[in-house]
């Protein structure tokens, strides 16, 4: 089994591309591969918790919380959350806050980076 | 190098895959991306198609928007996000996000 870093920019408003990135991570850890998740720029609205979820738009709060029970080691830059208004206080339990070093350490031991940009 | 770019959007993004010279090439259409799959121009299939390349498209973008997947162009495989796993991990070496 390997590792896959995969790192988004996007936020879910305005792109599906975090919604694409969650479910591939949740389908790699399903097959035994450890995944790091990085989310830079607006893709740190994901770290927030309590998010209202309604019919019929995507919500990822609750499938995040299910793939970090499974492993998922999930950060967000923790620059880009402040400069959002983004503190630690309304961030989601177990998702980590750090510099862009994180995921630059975690591409260097990756077996596979997939690096998805903002919109 | 064998690279696999993921494309995301109903945009022409010929002119960069054009520039894309690994020694294979994947094409895996998602999100919009997936239009390209079935949409023609003209009666033609998309100019993305034409790319030398091995073609995929994500089956639930695809069931999302309606496309049944009988209407795939036949040079485009429908593969599930676990296949998109194995060939991250067993057939690419590399991705590239457009």
């Amino acid at each position: 089994m390997g590792k896959l870093t995969i790192g988004c920019f996007s936020s879910l408003v305005g792109s599906m591309s975090l919604d694409f990135a969650v479910k591939l991570a949740g389908a790699a850890l399903d097959k035994g591969h450890k995944v790091d998740f990085w989310v830079s720029g607006n893709g740190t609205m994901l770290s927030i918790k309590d998010q209202r979820s309604f019919k019929d738009y995507s919500s990822l709060e609750k499938p995040i919380k299910e793939l970090i029970a499974k492993g998922l080691s999930i950060t967000a830059c923790e620059a880009c959350a402040e400069a959002r208004g983004y503190n630690k206080g309304i961030t989601m339990e177990g998702f980590k806050r750090h510099s862009m070093d994180w995921y630059l350490a975690s591409t260097f031991d990756a077996d596979r980076v997939l690096h998805i940009g903002g919109e | 190098m064998k690279l696999a770019v993921f494309v995301s959007d109903f945009r022409n993004t010929v002119d960069t895959l054009d520039r894309l010279k690994p020694e294979k090439l994947g094409v895996i259409l998602v999100g919009n991306g997936v239009y390209h799959a079935v949409i023609k121009e003209n009666g033609a299939p998309s100019p993305v198609l034409k790319t030398p390349a091995a073609f995929y498209a994500l089956s639930e973008d695809l069931e999302t928007r309606g496309i049944n997947t009988a209407n795939v162009e036949s040079n485009v495989k429908v593969i599930s996000y676990g296949d998109i796993v194995d060939l991250i991990f067993n057939d690419y070496e590399k991705t590239a996000w457009l």
